[in-house]
């Protein structure tokens, strides 16, 4: 005769046990289940996919380091395929943890000794050329090439700052600065993060405001990505995609739905999607971390319904449906 | 040598907070603390770099210029007669003025991205010539299931009979699809953050994953 009274009152540490052992085992033992992309996804793919270097995204590390496991994947995947396409990236902060994630994201997009990464070019680095008048992206690297520098092997190619790339960082009021970057970026930011004067940066000159820039990144564990949809979509018509931690997914299927929005990434499997897209396109030669995560994400799943399916049969077969309150609980 | 330093600190107190699910303890609350301590930290530090100094010292106290600054920089400092019984209702005057300039600047934005879109997605046609099945029926999900929900939140009158009585009950029921998904997201939520903890553990600190 099974107690079901002992059952349900399992010592929920037990249960951890049981989650942290179907997370970790995995890791080892990969399975490689399929995962595939969404139209959510793929439509956030497809449009960064269609620019080149005459556009300009933004990118913002919307989020503090609670939702880094979700949000910091997309950033990942996001500027590594718009860099991948030649396309400038701006990123931004609302929080001042958001502008230190963003760093990071970069520097792990920017580490050469991994292969598939890019070479980040300082600002400072290329002012001779700067002042040589090699402002042009092409003709700056073709310069740059014949000025000695070389790829390190398994490099994808060059950044430079102010030309590709620009960490505008964190500005308090964030709902203040994307209105008015509505207007002007430089007035919002007249540096960029490590005080870089931006209306010298060659991409600043060709992107001044918002309504000059093609798609806006927002990667969010919080309402913080709405900045973007009300005072840049609803004001300058901005193309705005979220990648949201899976919590707040499904706040925001009605936003796609209403066409406020181009696409989502939904938590760690929204960035795993990414990854795929970016892999069969070409844009990287492995696919990242998220891919990796979605094998225990698929098997703690099942533990995880196995638990509910188990629970509600206890709790029927006890008898407790009939009954105010268990005995005891944990 | 600092970047392994940082490693061997950051996979220590997240083992110290996982050190929770087993029971409360000290190293647990050191952790906590150690966050709370070090975010309040760093958020002042960049704070100050990104808007205090290039906005407001180096402006007015360095250069003597754009002396109009000091009125927001006074307004600001009235948040700190918090501090003061007998004074701290000057602070009453920053937050007027952030709340009146916030209501002003938000309101016509949040109404046409929260609620106009919103509503204008919802008035679609049930039935498009020569869309396939699926859209249509995702039509009428959509303005049904609306229409449903709303009924449920309308309490001026009783919930019964075939209009009110079946419409409530009908919006019970999409609302708790749409808790049951949302549970579903927290889960797979939850469960994302913890792989990002053991990534991090099995491959950055530890050097196993490959």
């Amino acid at each position: 005769m099974i107690n079901w009274e002992k059952f349900l009152n399992i010592d929920r540490r037990w249960l951890y046990l049981l989650i942290a052992v179907v997370v970790i085992v995995p890791f080892f033992i990969r399975m490689g289940l399929p995962v595939v992309p969404s139209d959510e996804v793929r439509s956030i793919y497809n449009l960064v996919d269609s620019l080149g270097p005459d556009n300009a995204i933004f990118i913002g590390w919307d989020f503090d380091p609670g939702t880094e496991a979700e949000n910091q994947p997309m950033g990942v995947a996001v500027l590594r395929h718009a860099l991948d396409r030649h396309v400038p990236v701006f990123i931004t902060a609302v929080s001042p943890l958001g502008q230190g994630l963003a760093e990071q994201g970069a520097a792990s997009v920017f580490d050469t000794r991994i292969p598939g990464n890019f070479v980040y070019v300082p600002w400072a680095e290329w002012e001779p050329f700067r002042a040589a008048g090699y402002v042009g992206r092409d003709s700056l690297e073709s310069a740059w090439k014949a000025a000695g520098n070389s790829l390190p092997e398994g490099a994808r190619g060059w950044v430079f700052e102010g030309v590709d790339f620009a960490l505008l960082g964190y500005l308090p009021y964030f709902g203040l600065v994307v209105l008015g970057m509505g207007t002007s970026i430089a007035t919002q930011y007249p540096t960029d993060a490590y005080g870089n004067n931006l209306r010298e940066m060659p991409m600043l000159r060709a992107h001044k405001n918002l309504r000059e820039i093609d798609l806006a990144v927002t990667l969010a564990g919080s309402t913080a990505c709405m900045y973007w949809v009300v005072y840049g979509t609803s004001r300058v018509g901005l193309p705005v995609a979220f990648g949201v931690t899976a919590v707040m997914a499904t706040d925001y299927y009605p936003y796609i739905q209403s066409g406020q929005i181009v696409g989502m990434m939904g938590g760690l499997r929204g960035a795993a999607e990414y990854e795929v897209l970016e892999h069969e396109g070409g844009h990287t030669e492995t696919t990242g971390k998220a891919y990796r995560g979605m094998d225990v994400q698929s098997l703690a799943h099942i533990l995880i319904i196995l638990f509910v399916i188990l629970g509600n049969i206890a709790y029927f077969a006890g008898g407790f449906h009939k009954k105010t309150a268990l005995k005891s609980g944990r | 040598m600092y970047e392994t330093i940082g490693l061997w600190v950051a996979a220590i107190l997240t083992l110290a907070v996982f050190s929770f699910l087993y029971k409360e303890n000290p190293l647990y609350r050191f952790a906590e603390h150690v966050v709370v301590g070090s975010s309040l930290g760093y958020t002042i530090v960049i704070t100050y770099q990104r808007v205090l100094y290039p906005r407001l010292v180096e402006p007015v106290f360095l250069h003597g210029e754009s002396l109009v600054l000091i009125v927001p920089a006074m307004l600001g400092l009235l948040y700190v007669t918090r501090f003061f019984p007998r004074i701290a209702w000057l602070s009453r005057y920053p937050m007027a003025f952030l709340l009146g300039m916030g209501m002003g600047m938000a309101f016509p934005y949040d109404m046409q991205a929260y609620i106009l879109r919103q509503i204008q997605a919802t008035l679609i046609p049930l039935y498009t010539p020569g869309a396939p099945w699926y859209n249509t029926l995702g039509a009428v999900v959509i303005v049904l299931g609306t229409l449903a929900g709303l009924i449920y939140f309308f309490f001026s009158k009783p919930h019964k009979g075939p209009f009110f009585g079946f419409g409530s009950k009908v919006g019970i029921w999409i609302i708790m699809i749409g808790f049951g998904a949302t549970f579903g997201f927290t889960v797979m939520g939850r469960i994302s953050l913890l792989i990002g903890r053991v990534q991090f553990l099995l491959s950055d600190w530890l050097g196993l994953l490959h």
